[in-house]
């Protein structure tokens, strides 16, 4: 009997070691992979905590044999500013006050839409989703001359012009949200029976109510992931406020880092302590939903 | 409101249907789409539309040039460019980023910190481009206190050539014959040889010039002293021959001259091997004792000028490729910018956890028992990913490839973040030039427009596949 | 040799906190066809995919020939594995699906060709080489995934229930198919299903599972005759067994076996008597197969009762006929002929040989 055991545990030991052997290679690899997907963010990290003095004299990572170098330096300096135009809080304020509008709006209008195409009655539903869709192949650099113009337009008709102006960017990123939007809002409402609808129906719920009460708390983990998914897109945004805020005093943190490359070219402490501040809010929205992004990643395959 | 209460239309003719009935069953319906109508008719529909017609006008848009700007955009060097770019972004990273993408997600099934190793590969996506470039640029930096890339090369170059006491100026051009006198000329492989021969116990002097007063006052030179002779021995002097007070003076020691401190020295025999080494003292002293009688003459050896590292220029523009036999626009066209390289890397750095996310999702989908029929069919786990899970794989493969195809044909951010102004130019793609031909100095819409319907062009057939992949 | 033996085969996933298999042992020998039966869960494909090499060994041993394998990879077990789902490669046609194993070890191109070939003549898919799996019937995969196997000969076949995605008929065509195919190699398989009329008519032997554990093995006789306990007497055989719990009575010296209301009385015999004495119980389950139910009195030896018809099930030449018998409920076959309506009562009998008891607690058979 004592003898039986001492077999199975040597068979059991062998096989945990060959796994044990290739599983060590690939962690040695994946390692290695990670660290180096690392060094980027933690040499910008770094490089935002070293005083401007140390910049050029010597790398970043000699911070790692002498961590005394940590300074809060550059974020004294860069807040000092305040929230006066053209500072890194002003900038901040700007990002929020386009993205967020935006966001809203394009989960709003998407899930009306798709209600509409989903639980309307009428004929050419399914047509006029597919011309949406198409619409998705469209590259904004195409739009961006005529939508310039067209503002210019609306100056003269009515002496409203939204160029150089914050709505003039959130009109502009909402639209070529909406494509997208209204796809996966769709998409994801066909899932819902009907029958849930006719209930509400049945009860004398006018179509507004059933929107908001029934089919929106249904749809909410889709309005999670397109809500994500856009936020990230349109803070990230360069090229769209460079046209539509050029001139304008409040500039987003993308165009704030953009220029502050352009006009100090040498500034990386700044400029590197400015992106940590720009990329702080997409890795908190990031860490907090990221099951929802990534499944807004997988529905944006698209985009 | 309650009035809609009969969804389900029994309608028996359709065009009856569209009386007030049919609006009143529908207006709420409708109201909900028409905010997302009206807005993508606005502001994609109309101006996708203006701008084809722009195409065809003049940059005023006043004149209508046919298809001028068209042939425009085929015979402006910057085009031409921004297409090379847009062909090199396209052959380079959508393979690299699937690739890699495939393989990380491959292995990470492996591993416990999946989940960690994921967030780790996919965090770059939710950053802006601007701040990735900036951070790609300081890593990419010339400087090797500054750019990790360039740090890490100094230290491998360092490993197998150390810099010399007396490091050459390459960016002037300096040569070791540059340092030569009538008494010290050129030798073999960058060395310096005395210029007359000498037999045990008589002197040599070696006089070398152009050596910069920085190098001299880090090396504590001192004031030349002439050599005395030996018995059996060579003595001598190496320093450099120039004196401020005296400029013209180049065959004795002046007092503000100086001694070459630290310079490797060998004795080479007239069979031309070398038969002693030493070092200069601190005022340029040497001597070699206990000579075979003979005729010598004495070496500077040449890793006394090695040149300093000086790191490669990741965001310049010199060339991947060797194409100098060609003429000026061939050469432009065939060569390939080494800023190009160092923004695809930062790319794939930022893209690939977008593909290993959407590859990982297809590998999960996977029959399993498909993947373990290989293994019993004798398989070994390269074998099964190279013949069954990559065949298996292939539809989100693709999907993720030619997602990528369209993100580098409209590449934008990185290249006005990353690239120095002196490597815009060379840098420059199609999405790039849309944006300095239509924006930067005023709006101007033909040959921007043009540029921006090719775009369009190039984009729609990769869109289309993709979507009836993604659709069927 | 390619003889497979467990040795007190253990499996516990992780995170399980239960054994899905339970110091199995069995030999099974060279050419031999045996059968896992069992109800679903209880670890038949556990079993098979640890002796493919699939799935670690938590503590035992597994022996093919006169190897040890716990520690090889499925590649170098010498095994082929049907399975349930086929898991056919589905971007190869039908010839790169069965030839997929031998190319992996280099066989030379002819020799595949033969090989394919043959198998193909063999299962009948000569004209479908060419196809893509998703183009094949259910029947059609299911050959090719037999005909993978086949032409790697390996030296044992391992099946998962290889027909459960069949229709009825193609079932009982492709399960004669299987038959054949193992006279023709008299290869050793290892076959397992949860359909008992499936093993009975294919395996020499039949190993029965239940929770993990190993209750009987045996030939489909032996299972069918002698059950050792009443899982197995329940689980081959259809329809089931009957069981009815039975109190044992003295009387004139011997003994008594008589159901709570008294509607079922059995005589025993003289060896019958003994068992039950020896197994100190005053308590039996009775147990019956349908098919050895009577209809008419009897006055030897042997069960008999009397019940009432609730359901009659025409099958064609035989009735099901569901009864109750005081609180009991019983089936019996009968010739169809038999006039029956519903609400008749009637006599029914079984000879002492078709008679099962077993112990009320353990279940163990007790004759
Ligand atoms: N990968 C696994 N991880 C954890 N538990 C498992 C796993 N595979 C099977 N089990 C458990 O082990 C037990 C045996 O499963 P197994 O698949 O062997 O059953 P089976 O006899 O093949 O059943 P069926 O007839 O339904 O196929 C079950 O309780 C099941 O839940
Ligand atoms: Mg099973």
């Amino acid at each position: 009997m004592s003898q039986v055991p001492s077999v199975r545990e040597r068979r059991t030991v062998g096989l945990l070691k060959r796994l044990r052997l290739s599983r060590a290679v690939v962690n040695v690899i994946l390692g290695l992979v990670a660290v180096f997907w690392l060094v980027p963010t933690i040499s910008l990290l770094v490089i935002s905590l070293r005083p401007e003095s140390l910049f050029g004299e010597s790398g970043w990572w000699t911070v790692f044999t002498a961590p005394s170098q940590l300074t809060w330096g550059n974020y004294t300096t860069i807040f000092s500013q305040g929230f006066a135009a053209g500072g890194v809080l002003d900038s901040l304020t700007t990002s929020l006050e386009i993205t967020i509008p935006v966001t809203i709006l394009v989960a709003l209008i998407s899930s009306l839409a798709a209600y509409s195409l989903v639980f309307g009655s009428w004929r050419g539903r399914d047509w006029i989703f597919l011309v949406i869709v198409g619409l998705m192949v469209v590259p904004l650099q195409v739009a961006l001359i005529p939508v310039v113009q067209l503002y210019r337009e609306m100056g003269n008709l009515f002496g409203l012009n939204p160029y150089g102006t914050i709505p003039g960017v959130i009109i502009f990123h909402v639209a070529f949200g909406l494509p997208f939007g209204i796809f996966l809002m769709r998409n994801f409402l066909t899932g819902i029976p009907k029958d849930l609808l006719e209930a509400g129906r049945i009860e004398g719920a006018g179509e507004w109510k059933i929107f908001y009460s029934i089919v929106l708390p249904l749809a909410l983990p889709a309005i999670a992931s397109l809500a994500i998914f856009q936020f990230i897109w349109v803070w990230n945004d360069l090229l769209v406020a460079l046209v539509f805020l050029g001139g304008n005093v409040h500039t987003p943190l993308t165009i704030f880092l953009y220029d502050q490359t352009r006009s100090l070219a040498a500034n990386y402490w700044i400029v590197s302590t400015g992106a940590v501040v720009s990329i702080f809010v997409p890795l908190i929205v990031f860490f907090s939903f990221q099951r929802y992004f990534v499944r807004g990643v997988l529905a944006g395959a698209v985009k | 409101m309650t009035s809609i209460t009969t969804e389900e239309p029994n309608v028996t003719s359709p065009k009856a249907s569209r009386g007030r009935g049919w609006w009143r069953r529908n207006w709420v319906s409708l109201a909900f789409l028409a905010p997302g109508i009206i807005w993508l008719l606005a502001i994609v529909v109309y101006p996708t539309i203006a701008t084809i017609r722009f195409s065809f006008f003049d940059e005023s848009a006043t004149k209508f040039v046919g298809l001028h700007n068209y042939a425009s955009v085929f015979s402006t060097d910057e085009i031409l460019t921004a297409f090379k770019n847009n062909i090199i972004w396209v052959l380079v990273f959508p393979f690299f980023v699937t690739f890699i993408g495939l393989m990380v997600a491959v292995l990470t099934e492996r591993i416990r910190w999946a989940t960690a190793f994921k967030a780790i590969i996919v965090m770059p996506i939710v950053f802006s481009t601007t701040a990735s470039a900036l951070v790609w640029r300081t890593i990419f930096d010339l400087d090797p206190h500054i750019g990790v890339v360039n740090a890490i090369e100094q230290t491998v170059s360092d490993w197998f050539s150390a810099p010399g006491a007396y490091p050459l100026n390459s960016s002037t051009g300096e040569t070791v014959a540059s340092l030569a006198t009538f008494n010290a000329k050129g030798g073999p492989g960058g060395t310096l040889v005395s210029s007359s021969a000498v037999q045990p116990g008589g002197t040599v002097m070696m006089g070398l010039t152009r050596i910069s007063s920085v190098t001299l006052q880090t090396l504590g030179a001192k004031t030349p002293v002439a050599p005395h002779e030996m018995a059996a021995g060579i003595a001598g002097l190496v320093w450099n021959d120039f004196s401020t007070s005296q400029p013209s003076n180049t065959t004795s020691i002046v007092s503000d001259e100086h001694g070459l401190p630290n310079l490797r020295l060998s004795l080479v025999s007239s069979k031309g091997s070398s038969v002693a080494s030493t070092v200069t003292d601190a005022s340029g002293d040497f001597s070699f004792s206990h000579v075979a009688p003979g005729s010598y003459h004495v070496q500077i050896l040449a890793s006394n000028f090695q040149i300093a590292f000086v790191g490669t220029f990741w965001l310049g523009s010199p060339s991947l490729t060797p194409v100098s036999s060609l003429n000026q626009t061939a050469q432009s066209l065939l060569s390939v910018p080494l800023i190009d390289l160092a923004m695809i890397i930062s790319y794939i750095w930022i893209w690939a956890g977008f593909a290993m996310v959407l590859i990982g999702a297809g590998l999960a989908a996977l029959n399993r028992e498909v993947l373990e029929a290989a293994e019993i069919d004798g398989a070994n786990e390269w074998q099964t990913l190279r013949r069954v899970t990559i065949p298996m794989l292939a539809p989100v493969l693709t999907v993720v490839f030619v997602t990528m195809v369209i993100n580098v044909l409209k590449v934008f951010d990185i290249i006005l973040n990353m690239a120095p102004g002196s490597s815009q130019g060379p840098a420059t793609t199609l999405a790039l030039t849309i944006y300095n031909d239509g924006f930067t100095g005023g709006i101007h819409s033909g040959l921007a427009s043009a540029v921006a319907v090719i775009l369009f062009l190039l984009v729609v057939p990769a869109m289309l596949w993709n979507l009836k992949k993604i659709k069927g | 040799m390619s003889s497979v033996t467990l040795r007190e085969l253990t499996k516990q996933y992780a995170g399980n906190a239960g054994l899905s298999l339970d110091s199995v042992s069995l030999d099974v020998a060279h050419g031999e066809f045996i059968c896992l039966v069992g109800p679903s869960g209880c670890g038949k494909t556990t079993a098979l995919r640890m002796i493919a090499g699939l799935e670690s060994v938590t503590s035992g041993e597994i022996e093919i020939g006169d190897r040890v394998v716990n520690d090889l990879a499925p590649r170098d077990r010498d095994i082929a594995l049907v399975f349930q789902s086929y898991a056919l490669y589905p971007h190869m046609t039908v010839f790169g699906n069965m030839s997929f194993g031998l190319k992996i070890r280099k066989v030379p191109k002819d020799e595949i060709k033969a090989a394919v070939t043959d198998a193909a003549r063999i299962l009948d898919l000569e004209q479908y080489l060419d196809r893509k799996p998703a183009q094949l019937s259910g029947g059609q995969r299911q050959r090719v995934a037999l005909g993978r196997a086949i032409v790697r000969n390996p030296a044992a076949f391992l099946m998962d229930e290889p027909l459960s995605n069949l229709d009825a008929k193609l079932r009982v065509q492709t399960r004669a198919e299987i038959a054949r195919l193992h006279h023709r190699l008299g290869a050793t398989m290892i076959y397992v299903t949860h359909d008992q009329v499936e093993a009975m008519t294919m395996a020499d032997r039949i190993a029965v599972i239940n929770l993990g554990k190993l209750e009987q093995v045996g030939s489909p006789r032996e299972l069918y005759l002698r059950p050792a306990n009443q899982f197995v007497a329940g689980f081959i055989g259809s329809p089931s067994m009957n069981f009815v719990p039975m109190h044992v009575e003295s009387i004139d010296g011997g003994i008594r076996v008589v159901s709570a209301g008294g509607d079922m009385d059995v005589n025993l015999d003289d060896v019958e008597s003994a068992m039950i004495h020896r197994a100190g119980v005053s308590d039996v389950v009775l147990g019956v197969r349908p098919e050895h139910l009577d209809h008419r009195p009897r006055s030897g030896r042997g069960l008999q009762l009397s019940a009432s018809v609730d359901v009659i099930e025409f099958l064609g030449n035989d009735e099901h006929v569901h009864l109750s018998s005081g609180s009991h409920e019983l089936v019996a076959i009968v010739d169809a002929r038999t006039p029956l309506t519903i609400g008749d009562t009637l006599t029914l009998s079984a000879s002492s040989e078709a008679i099962h008891l077993f112990h009320p607690e353990t279940g163990v058979a007790l004759k």
